[in-house]
């Protein structure tokens, strides 16, 4: 039985602990060291100086603005299967399919609107996908605008955005 | 009354009224710069006037343009005392802003074999009007608290409350302490004291003769301003913010500016009644004065020096990273303040050669005392207002039964020990 209790060392209980002002000395000389070294030297502080500075460390898995890739003929890969409205958490993609003309599938979206203010980011759209036609490979980590409007990406926004990791055609539709 | 005292006692006022209030913007600044700056953070850095940062403290204007542009939001279910609700705000700012009036910042100038006290009051009752003002500071919180209508408000005020009968007690006997020892309770006769020496080769400032009641004060003091870690009336994390919960717009900002008048009255109590006020160590003024010459001689040496580690620093840290596109004009400002900090020294050192070489007023030399003095206070003032902000950004904060606790069973029998001590020490001594 008393093999599994474990007596915890209780702090506070000595007279230094009790008299507070060594340890508020100790935690000042912390915070003093912090302010000096940064004031010396405030270039050194490992922080963005965001618009100027832009952030370096964004990886390829990272999930930034959607785009809809291409074939290597430079038509859309889309087949507009609907698996990523249906996949789609938030509700946030709006596909109209038409009937496709140049020879390569059936179907292709006539629109193609993914409502980024409705869009969490999860990627559930891409894993869905079967013909890598929408990624989230862009890098891009920042959207604005002046209306709502501005946020609801169409079909040709999609199509114009680059990968940003060097992969740009469709791998399962080329 | 002569000219001369009608003017000093004019400049007096305005450099008092100035140094409390236009201290706030750049206290502000400096609070959450250093709290930046500690957490490995920069702070506000980016406001400026034509390119003009001057490290960020343009921040504060804008923030109380903001401010004063803001709404005028009046809570509706406050039916009565209405007036009593603005007017709370005030008593706090003006109590904290009045406490400070009575600080000397220079020595009594003499002109014309009249002694003219630098004083934005001159008054030589000091302490007892620095106790009774400083002490209704704490009516404008109970008075916005209870007059809010909100639990919270409520709560903050009862907190309040608690918080004075837990504090006023042992500053006051510490201040006892000091009265007893310096004999005298005004702030101007506590410096002089101050300027001698103690066992021969200390200076006898407060902190090395009464350490113990420098203690007990600072801790009453930093309780008073209700700054951490005494900051149990506006408890963020249990009671939203105290009893200022309610309050919008101007009428909060009078409660903040009022916190922070209240942190430089603190300081300034501090510096004069335990770090020697505006003197130097070991030197006081009449030895400044008999001693003009090798006083301006060292000043002239000194003041380049300064001047130019503080150009060393400003052109080390006014720079961005080479990583960064474009630097925001901080090249040039660099430039203009390197410029005008060097002409300052220029023109200073004009004066004092002037002043060693080719005239000999001792009116002019008593002026460049009183001076120097004045430049003494501030730049004390400021380094314990950095302390203040310094030990807010390190200790959290205690609950308010623990401030109770430390005032009644801690301080108080302390700060009586230490009469007890004092009165047999100051019996021995003169006997």
């Amino acid at each position: 039985m008393n093999q599994n209790i474990k007596v915890t060392k209780r702090h506070g209980n000595t007279f230094r602990d009790k008299l507070y002002l060594p340890a508020i000395f100790d935690g000042v000389k912390v915070t003093f060291k912090h302010l000096f070294n940064n004031v010396n030297n405030s270039n050194a502080i490992d922080t963005l100086e965001y618009p100027e500075e832009l952030p370096t460390d964004i990886t390829d898995r990272w999930r930034g603005l959607h785009r809809l890739t291409h074939r290597a003929d430079d038509s859309i890969a889309c087949v507009a299967c609907f698996m990523c409205a249906t996949a789609c958490p938030s509700n946030c993609i709006f596909i109209e399919a038409t009937e496709r003309e140049d020879g390569h599938d059936e179907k292709m979206p006539k629109s193609f609107f993914v409502d980024t203010l409705e869009c969490v980011f999860c990627g559930y759209c891409v894993e869905a996908c079967p013909c890598d036609a929408i990624r989230m490979d862009t890098g891009i980590f920042s959207l604005t605008g002046n209306k709502r409007e501005d946020f609801v990406m169409d079909k040709e926004q999609l199509l114009s955005h680059k990968g940003a990791f060097g992969k740009e055609i469709s791998c399962a539709r080329n | 009354m002569s000219t001369a005292a009608i003017l000093v006692a004019v400049a007096s006022f305005v450099l008092g009224t100035l140094l409390a209030l236009l201290t706030i913007p750049v206290l502000v600044w400096l609070e959450r710069r250093i709290a930046g700056l500690i957490q490995d953070r920069l702070g506000p850095n980016r406001t400026n006037i034509g390119g003009f940062r001057l490290g960020g403290v343009v921040q504060s204007f804008a923030d109380v343009v903001k401010l004063l542009l803001k709404e005028e939001y009046y809570p509706s279910h406050i039916k009565n005392g209405k007036w009593l609700f603005m007017f709370a705000p005030i008593i706090t700012f003006v109590a904290a802003l009045l406490a400070f009036m009575a600080i000397p910042f220079a020595d009594t100038i003499v002109i014309d074999n009249e002694s003219l006290r630098v004083q934005a009051l001159p008054i030589d009752f000091g302490v007892f009007w620095y106790l009774a003002i400083s002490s209704v500071g704490v009516l404008g919180v109970v008075f916005g608290g209870w007059l809010s209508h909100n639990k919270y408000s409520l709560l903050g005020a009862a907190r309040a409350g608690s918080m004075v009968i837990s504090y006023e007690l042992p500053l006051g006997l510490s201040i006892l302490a000091f009265v007893m020892t310096y004999n005298s309770i005004d702030f101007n006769a506590m410096v002089q004291w101050q300027s001698g020496t103690f066992f021969g080769f200390l200076p006898a400032w407060g902190i090395l003769v009464q350490p113990l009641a420098a203690i007990i004060l600072i801790v009453s003091l930093f309780a008073e301003t209700n700054r951490n870690p005494f900051t149990v009336a506006e408890g963020e994390s249990e009671i939203v913010a105290g009893f200022m919960t309610e309050y919008t717009a101007m009428k909060f900002a009078m409660y903040f500016m009022g916190e922070y008048v209240a942190m430089n009255t603190a300081s300034a109590v501090i510096i004069t009644m335990i770090f020697g006020g505006y003197q130097i160590p070991w030197v006081s003024t009449e030895a400044l004065l008999a001693n003009f010459d090798i006083f301006a001689l060292s000043l002239m040496v000194v003041m380049p020096i300064i001047v130019t580690v503080l150009i060393r620093w400003m052109r080390k840290n006014n720079t961005v990273r080479p990583t960064v596109s474009t630097d925001g004009g901080r090249d040039f400002e660099t430039k203009v303040l390197t410029i005008a900090m060097i002409a300052m020294t220029v023109l200073v050192e004009a004066i004092l050669l002037y002043l060693i070489f080719l005239a000999d007023s001792s009116f002019a030399n008593s002026l460049s005392v009183t001076l120097f003095q004045i430049v003494v206070f501030v730049v004390k003032l400021m380094m314990f207002n950095m302390f203040f902000i310094l030990i807010r950004w390190t200790v959290p904060r205690f609950r308010f039964d623990q401030v109770q606790r430390l005032g009644w069973y801690y301080l108080l029998p302390l700060a009586l020990v230490n009469i007890f001590i004092t009165a047999i020490v100051i019996v021995g001594v003169s006997s």
